[in-house]
């Protein structure tokens, strides 16, 4: 970058700027799919060219994705960043104190449980969710948004994340020397390692919050209360109503909008947090 | 069901919580004075004006709406109430090949015992023998799906293609149309459980028998019955020669085929002109209703694709009221069935709205005009006595498996239905039935 | 139970103002965990709690599903190891991991060779340009999964996806993504457009991490930037590089999603077309809850192996690096 280098660096650099190119096609050509397509009523949907402007329908189809079905579309959104909000506070609260205590702690069965941790994350989630749904039966919670929020708060990769975080970066010397200040425990954690564990948490939580953001099987099995969906099990229902009775309903048009306004706050949080995460992301990586 | 040690345990833990708190609310308690609420699953389009007459016109029962999911996914929802025990509602949407899988599931009730035998006249003899076994009533007829085949009148009067009265007509006129137009198919094999049925009832094609009156554990299974074979060898000479398209129904790429062309007929059902008149906006009008083409000219057999029936679950808490959900929500209301019919296009099972010229006699624009009720309603009339497994979803999706492997060229079409024959059997035969062809 | 003294510890006098006093790496290395086992445990009591009800505990009443079997004639009973006899000489499991491990096969190295030459590329090449490939190529990401197969399946459609069509332009046959020969490739390719730019992320930053100390060498020596990246850069990332692989191994053996919204499109997509989904066609369509918990647990297992197979090759082949 330095202007002595500057006509050696461009004669260098063409190939990976084509490579480059390359890749924001290919990357970003389905997402400007969505993004045209969201400006189309349904007709032109499947009857003009894919990647190109018909008649601009956007903001009918936006007016009619917040109406169809009783505006059940707004309620969809709130469910989602309510469940997705909670899910990732919560885990990464969790996370946050686990992987402290297991990277500056030594107490009975530690050593198992870190083991247990990458065994964790193997585990498939199909596996779990239905026998989480009987157990969640009997206590009368399927078909709540705790259903899918307290399951949702586990995060074995959070914790591993921090653990490892914490070994790196908060330094014991100085958790010691708090202590000989008489610095209660819960102080030490709260005002000296939570700042210096900041981008770790941040990491968890941005990871937490799309975990729960996208999923898709475990609300789907928990909730049949439409008014309880989040975006995910709800397009999906409309999907299939779309696919089953075309002839009554313009759904296909909304699946497409509905999908663009539940990808756009994602990718802008990510977008604008990105210094944050990508040094804590680094940590899980380095380990 | 989980009457351990930790649960209590786990429970009294939630309950610190103040979880159960939280749970509490959601569940509104029924006034002992006020109406009884019935809660009712179902995925019908307009569904809400249904309810809505009916809570209007009931003091004493007033129904709790939701659409869980359409056919599939509620089903998963329904099978895993039932295993939990408890999260079901009261009334339940069911297709009719649905029936016996609930029924085995120990999942309905017999509304016979609250008095649902005196509908018996109300419907479509087969649709109500299909909803009953004996005189147990498990489910109360809603619409239906009787077959007919839709046509291109235009192209094949432009063609000078004659309409397929016979299924080797359809054949021939499947080459002419290659011939006419490379692009263009007379049809799509559409990859779908229920179709393919249809057409192997239309004929003469028995391939399950199941009644829980007679033995709960004795089920018949005959796919290679030489009517349930002439089908799929028919179909697939078709797809095998290049004549049929294979798009999967009710995709975007199918309902686009249909509009643009590139398919000349669909062998569809009674609820087809609502399907179609929304979505195929450029050939409307150019479409018209011919009964299906038959295997033995001048036959009269015919077959159904579809429909639906509302049964009462166990787990209900007001059975009575239930079953009067079930009769009632269509049944004899006429408001309902002018949502049915107008909004929802569902084809009826009540012989009495199906027999009402304001349904045989309503000129649809989308068929140029064309009566085509005229065609259904004898075909629905016509319909005989034809049974399902209690493990329908397993034939289907094995069936729905074999097929896909044909159309991919990595098994014969003629060994489709031995091969499906067998995995169903051996199935059968590992859930505890005696099988008999 | 044994408290360490922490000897060596500074007092707090002796502290420098700044954030991060202990840079001397003599005492950084000295890694002691110390003291107060209780408070310890109570910082991963809330954790542990969420494990043992959401995960041990259902884990446990799965496994105890497995153990019994439920016929629709006969109704359930006790048959102990039956089902996972059952699952291991079942051929629609079997094609099912089969699929999933050819699949693996192919569409893994693909992604994270594709990731880890970006990664590489975006650590040498600062422009403008290379941040917004680097943005763009984290979005598909943030994309739930559902919605991405549902979009996926539009654009790959024969009449009005605008890929089916490329081969036109040169006379051939409009592409059959759904067809039974290129349909593995249509989910690979979903696949990878989500997630390669996560991983390269992944990687990048671990580069990032990377002291520049350890390539000034080599730059001196006059090693071009690929031979940097290829002798220097990449051993120096290797534990990144297993960690992402293994976590791609763990999401594809346990492949769903896609498959799932993506039959609703192609026939070909069977009932045991990967595990997981048989696992949940048997649960929630066939009503087998007995087994499709043996066949999750089958699965679990089976991801375990070869996960822990992974780390061990590697560990080995670090420790003889």
């Amino acid at each position: 970058m330095t202007s002595g280098a500057a006509g050696n660096t461009t004669a260098r650099t063409w190939l990976p700027h084509v490579l480059m190119g390359a890749g924001i096609l290919y990357f970003l050509v389905p997402l400007l799919w969505v993004v045209i397509a969201a400006t189309k009523s349904q007709p032109d949907l499947l009857d003009s060219p894919a990647l190109w402007f018909a008649d601009f329908n956007l903001l009918e189809n936006i007016e009619q994705l917040f109406s169809e079905d009783g505006g059940v579309y707004g309620a969809w959104l709130v469910n989602t960043a309510l469940y997705a909000g909670l899910s990732a506070l919560g885990a990464t609260a969790l996370a946050a104190a686990a992987g402290y205590g297991l990277a500056r702690f030594s107490f009975m069965g530690k050593r198992f449980f870190e083991t247990a941790l990458l065994g964790m994350i193997m585990v498939p989630a199909t596996a779990l969710v239905l026998p989480t749904y009987l157990i969640l039966s009997e206590l009368d919670i399927v078909n709540t948004m705790w259903a899918v929020v307290l399951p949702s708060l586990l995060s074995p990769f959070g914790a591993y994340l921090v653990r490892v975080y914490v070994d790196e970066s908060v330094p014991v010397e100085l958790i010691d020397a708090a202590r000989i200040d008489r610095a209660g425990e819960l102080r030490i954690f709260w005002q000296i390692a939570m700042p210096m564990m900041r981008p770790a948490l941040v990491t968890v939580f941005l990871f937490t919050l799309v975990a729960t953001w996208n999923n898709y099987f475990l609300p789907l099995v928990m909730l049949s209360d439409a008014d309880l969906y989040p975006l995910t099990v709800g397009l999906t229902t409309w999907f299939n109503t779309a696919q089953q009775d075309a002839g009554n309903r313009m759904l296909f048009n909304l699946v497409v909008t509905g999908s663009l306004l539940a990808i756009v706050p994602l990718v802008v949080a990510f977008v604008l947090l990105q210094r944050f995460w990508r040094s804590g992301a680094a940590a899980g990586a380095l380990k | 069901m989980l009457g351990t040690k930790w649960m209590a345990k786990l429970r009294a833990g939630l309950v610190v919580a103040g979880l159960l708190a939280v749970a509490a609310c959601g569940g509104a308690a029924d006034n002992p004075d006020g109406p009884v609420r019935v809660s009712v699953w179902a995925w019908y389009p307009e569904f809400k004006g249904v309810v809505d007459a009916f809570n209007a016109s009931h003091k004493d029962i007033q129904v709790d709406w939701t659409n869980v999911g359409t056919g599939p996914d509620q089903y998963a929802k329904l099978k895993t109430a039932f295993t939990a025990g408890k999260g079901a509602p009261d009334v339940a949407m069911v297709e009719f090949q649905q029936i016996p899988t609930f029924v085995i599931l120990d999942g309905l009730v017999d509304m016979g015992q609250y008095g649902a035998n005196d509908d018996k006249n109300l419907y479509a003899e087969w649709a109500w023998s299909q909803a009953t076994d004996g005189d147990k009533v498990y489910a109360i007829p809603v619409d239906g799906g009787p077959m007919a085949l839709m046509y291109r009148k235009d192209l094949f009067d432009q063609h000078g293609i004659p309409v397929p009265t016979t299924w080797l007509e359809y054949a021939d006129a499947a080459a002419k149309i290659k011939a006419v137009d490379p692009n263009a198919y007379i049809a799509s094999f559409g990859s779908d459980g229920g179709w393919l049925n249809g057409l192997m009832w239309q004929a003469g094609c028995r391939p399950y028998g199941y009644s829980q009156a007679r033995a709960k554990d004795e089920v018949k299974i005959n796919l290679t019955a030489p009517e349930c074979e002439k089908v799929v060898n028919l179909y697939g000479d078709l797809v095998n020669k290049g004549l049929m398209a294979q798009d999967k129904f009710f995709t975007a790429d199918a309902t686009a085929a249909l509009d643009s062309g590139k398919y000349w007929t669909w062998a569809a059902a009674g609820w087809t002109p609502g399907y179609v008149a929304g979505s195929l906006k450029n050939t409307a009008g150019k479409w018209a209703v011919a009964p299906m083409p038959q295997w033995t000219a001048g036959a009269d057999e015919q077959g159904d694709w579809g429909g639906s029936t509302f049964t009462v679950t166990k787990q209900a808490k007001n059975q009575q009221a239930a079953t009067t959900v079930a009769r009632e929500l269509f049944g004899r209301s006429k408001t309902a069935w002018d949502i049915g019919l107008n909004k929802a296009f569902l084809y009826p099972l009540v012989k009495d709205v199906a027999a009402d010229p304001a349904f045989t006699g309503k000129a649809y624009d989308f068929f140029n005009g064309q009566k085509v009720n005229e065609i259904f309603v004898p075909v629905s009339e016509k319909l005989g006595e034809f049974q399902y497994t209690p493990f329908q979803d397993f034939v289907f999706k094995d069936l729905n498996d074999r097929t896909a492997e044909a159309m991919s060229g990595s098994r014969q079409w003629s060994t489709v239905l031995e091969e499906t024959q067998k995995n169903v059997v051996a199935y059968a035969e590992k859930q505890g039935f005696k099988v008999s062809r | 139970m044994t408290r360490s003294v922490p000897i060596t510890a500074p007092a707090a006098d002796d502290l420098p103002p700044s954030p991060r006093p202990v840079e001397s790496p003599s005492r950084r290395r000295r890694r002691r965990v110390t003291a107060h086992p209780v408070a310890g445990a109570l910082f991963v009591l809330p954790f542990f709690l969420v494990v043992v009800a959401f995960l041990v505990v259902p884990l446990g009443y799965a496994f105890w599903l497995s153990q019994s079997s439920k016929s629709l004639a006969l109704g359930t009973r006790f048959t102990g190891i039956d089902n996972y006899v059952r699952a291991f000489t079942d051929p629609v499991l079997l094609d099912g991991l089969l699929r999933v491990v050819l699949f693996g096969l192919v569409q893994i190295p693909v992604m994270l060779g594709i990731a880890l030459a970006g990664a590489l590329t975006l650590d040498a090449v600062t422009t403008k340009f290379a941040v917004a490939f680097r943005l763009i190529a984290f979005m598909p990401y943030a994309v739930p999964a559902v919605v991405g197969a549902l979009m996926w399946g539009f654009l790959y459609s024969r009449t009005f996806g605008p890929f089916a069509d490329l081969p036109a332009l040169v006379g051939g046959d409009p592409i059959d993504f759904f067809s039974a020969s290129l349909l593995l490739v249509s989910l690979g390719n979903i696949v990878t457009w989500a997630w390669t730019g996560y991983n390269m992320i992944i990687l990048y930053s671990a580069l990032q991490g990377v002291p520049r100390e350890m390539y000034e060498a080599a730059v001196i020596d006059g090693a071009t930037p690929v031979q940097i990246a290829l002798r220097v850069k990449v051993p120096a990332i290797r534990q990144a590089i297993s960690l992402a692989a293994i976590f791609t191994v763990i999401g594809t053996m346990q492949f769903f999603t896609e498959p799932q919204i993506m039959a609703r499109f192609a026939p070909q997509i069977s009932a045991g077309y990967t595990p997981n989904l048989y696992a949940y066609n048997q649960a929630f369509a066939y009503s087998d809850f007995n087994y499709s918990a043996a066949l999750s647990f089958t699965l679990g297992f089976l991801v375990f192996v070869v996960a822990y197979a992974f780390v061990f090759v590697n560990r080995r082949r670090g420790a003889r690096s």
